[in-house]
């Protein structure tokens, strides 16, 4: 970036000048760029490798070539299926919860916005384990779980172990990472837009709509992204607050990996998941373009 | 959880040995319990464990003294030279402290590090990324033991430099069926502890009798939603090859398959399949009957609210575990691993051993200097009438079927 700054500047560039700063962004692209691809691409390409390949005598890897893991995978579908919906409502649900909060936060908050802000930092300070085995005394038959079981007359109503007791702990362990980007769009967000909106006789909804929804989006976009991909992959909530009923994709890979090591039939599954992780996201990148490029047009 | 009893957890954790394999519970509760008295100051005494480098401390024991104290030491005794360290990878608070500073003190050892594994596949996986020659002695589970010896990552014991090798029940050494081609797997290891798997119940809850495992599949449905069950594939396949009375190490299609429809019948009535804190939800009663370790279950009988627990070790058979000692290929230390591994099985050394740990030993000498009190508990030392009935688990949860099988167990476990 500050390379491209400094050669936008006024001053004459000369071929050795251009020589050296050709040098330089690539020095300094060095450290970025290996690091893609040793901790990116590498990996990747030994994972997909992996995923051809056969299982070793003693457990991990041996090499060849088969697509016999791949059709394991469409064989059992189901972790795909548990882990996509608890991630599409886990996002949906931080969207909703965090959306207001971050509005309130950024607009409304005044002089506590600070206070706000290092309130939701705050547990982050405690390691996410321990925040996740809080939850079980919270939601369990001694907490929240046991006390609605009485009120409602029911003694076997529970919540850990059920599907809903697993996203309350994704929703609680996301959640900032959704509302610090909306957060950060807000924040700078052109309060006089919205007055103007109001002069000009938009109600309520429509300046939300029309107005803050559209000013929010790049952050709404991250926000749900950050959020959507480690929910995608959880392992410990699910197995923690699920009591292990509820088998998601980290499940199974534990499963593959570490209790049958069967390192190609684990790695066809992580391929899978990164699979699905890309059509997601793209059907949700192309969507949301795709609103904001119909609505450029309608307001031109 | 209330502060009394976060304070409790970590009283019971500091005074009792930790299940080994409830090691993430434990490191979650000591990381918690370190929180704790970082935010209050003083209030919890700081009685917090150290998980993991308790005994990696480099302790100021003066090895010329500690040289001729050696000497006097008389028993069955080889001689060694000591390299003055000591390695050891194992798991967690897994060797008695005093133990440890008696050996140091013996064989002028001054450095003494202890590094932790969680599982037997991290060691493995530490041991294939390129760890050998980085540590002396380790305590793998003796299921491990082909896998280890066939890449190379463990050697052949010299069992005329161990002679207190020669108090171990062979049964344990023989862990291997020494007429199999596996039985040469025998000569690489030293047992350390064994323990089962079995029934845990709350015998206030749980009035029916349940000896068996083909009684504890019989009684399952009437504890709908109240059973907690280990997430070990290896463990929970012990129960329905037993119950049908086959090897718990079958890999038999026909066998399996059976099981696999006894598996079915369970799945949902299982409250949760929980390894970490499966004593936990017995305690608050959400379980009530489960197929469990022994950890945890020890500490519940002897507290007032919860000694109507109880573990039965099934007598229609269940698996043993045995972790065992080895000496990794290319020590740094070999000396001191010997006179390690000899002390370690001293008889007086070997009963408090298991007096911290309450995991059984496999020394015939040790067992008779053990507190009674121990000797007679079930959940440590096996009942003579589930005795001959025990199998030792070997490694064959690789087995596809076995996995196939497991698998469908923990994807419908619950409704």
């Amino acid at each position: 970036m500050a390379v491209t700054a400094s050669a936008e500047a006024p001053r004459p560039t000369t071929r050795r000048r251009d020589v050296r700063q050709g040098l330089l962004t690539a020095l300094l692209l060095l450290p970025a760029s290996l690091w893609y691809l040793i901790l990116l691409v590498l990996p990747l390409a030994i994972v997909l490798l992996f995923s051809f390949g056969e299982r070793g005598k003693t457990g991990g890897y041996a090499p060849g070539f088969t697509l016999d893991n791949y059709a394991a995978v469409l064989e059992h579908p189901d972790p795909f299926i548990t882990s996509l919906t608890l991630a599409i409502s886990g996002t949906i649900l931080c969207l909703l919860v965090g959306l207001p909060l971050a509005y309130y936060i950024a607009t409304r908050a005044g002089d506590r916005k600070g206070l706000f802000i290092i309130l939701l930092v705050i547990p982050f300070w405690t390691s996410f384990l321990i925040r996740t085995y809080a939850w079980l005394m919270i939601l369990g038959p001694e907490g929240l779980g046991g006390f609605i079981g009485d009120t409602i007359g029911q003694p076997s109503f529970r919540i850990l172990g059920t599907e809903f007791g697993v996203l309350t702990g994704l929703v609680y362990g996301y959640l900032p990472l959704m509302v610090f980007p909306l957060y950060v769009t807000l924040e700078r967000m052109d309060r006089t837009l919205v007055e103007a909106s109001k002069d000009l006789g938009a109600g309520r909804w429509a300046t939300f709509r029309q107005i803050t929804l559209p000013i929010a989006l790049p952050g709404l976009i991250t926000g749900s992204i950050l959020v959507f991909i480690p929910m995608m992959g959880e392992y410990v909530i699910p197995e923690i607050l699920g009591y292990g009923q509820v088998y998601t994709m980290g499940s199974a890979l534990v499963l593959r990996f570490l209790e049958a090591r069967n390192w190609p039939a684990g790695a066809a599954y992580a391929a899978g998941l990164i699979i699905v992780m890309l059509v997601v996201i793209t059907v949700y990148l192309w969507f949301t373009n795709r609103g904001r490029r119909t609505r450029d047009v309608s307001v031109i | 959880m209330d502060n009394n009893e976060i304070e409790r957890v970590i009283q019971r954790m500091s005074r009792t040995p930790l299940s080994r394999r409830g090691f993430l519970y434990a490191s979650t509760m000591s990381a918690a319990a370190a929180f704790l008295a970082a935010c209050s100051g003083s209030s919890t005494n700081s009685a917090a464990p150290s998980t993991a480098a308790s005994a990696a401390a480099p302790s100021a024991a003066a090895p010329s003294a500690a040289a001729s104290a050696g000497a006097s030491a008389a028993a069955a005794e080889a001689s060694y030279a000591p390299e003055g360290s000591l390695f050891m990878y194992n798991w967690a608070d897994y060797v008695d402290l005093d133990n440890i500073e008696a050996f140091k003190a013996k064989y002028g050892i001054s450095e003494f590090t202890y590094d932790t594994y969680a599982s037997n596949e991290e060691m493995v996986t530490k041991l294939q990324g390129g760890a050998t020659g980085l540590y002396d002695v380790g305590a793998p589970t003796a299921e491990f033991l082909p896998s280890l010896v066939d890449q190379e990552f463990i050697q052949k014991l010299d069992f005329s430099r161990i002679p207190n090798a020669a108090l171990i029940n062979p049964q344990f050494q023989h862990f291997y069926d020494p007429a199999s081609p596996q039985g040469k797997y025998n000569d690489y290891h030293l047992p350390k502890d064994w323990g089962t798997t079995g029934i845990a119940l709350r015998r206030k809850d749980v009035p029916d009798e349940v000896n068996t495992w083909k009684q504890f599949f019989e009684v399952a449905p009437k504890y709908s939603g109240r059973i907690v069950v280990v997430k070990s594939a290896g463990d929970v396949l012990t129960a329905p090859l037993k119950a049908l009375g086959y090897s718990l190490n079958s890999v038999d299609p026909k066998e399996l398959n059976e099981a696999r429809e006894l598996l079915r019948g369970l799945a949902p009535h299982v409250l949760a399949l929980d390894s970490d804190t499966y004593d936990q939800k017995l305690r608050t009663e959400e379980a009530v009957l489960g197929l469990t370790w022994t950890g945890g279950v020890v500490d519940m009988r002897e507290e007032e609210e919860t000694k109507d627990t109880e573990y039965i070790v099934p007598e229609d058979g269940t698996l043993y575990w045995m972790d065992t000692w080895v000496i990794f290929t290319d020590p740094p230390h070999p000396e001191a691993s010997y006179a390690f591994l000899n002390f370690i099985q001293q008889p007086d050394v070997q009963a408090k051993e298991t007096e911290t740990n309450r995991y059984a030993t496999a020394n015939d000498e040790a067992k008779k200097l053990v507190d009674p009190a121990i000797l007679n508990d079930p959940t440590v030392f096996v009942p003579d009438a589930a005795f001959a009935n025990l199998e030792g688990a070997h490694d064959v949860s690789t087995d596809p079927l076995r996995v196939e099988i497991w698998e469908e167990f923990v994807s419908s476990v619950g409704g």
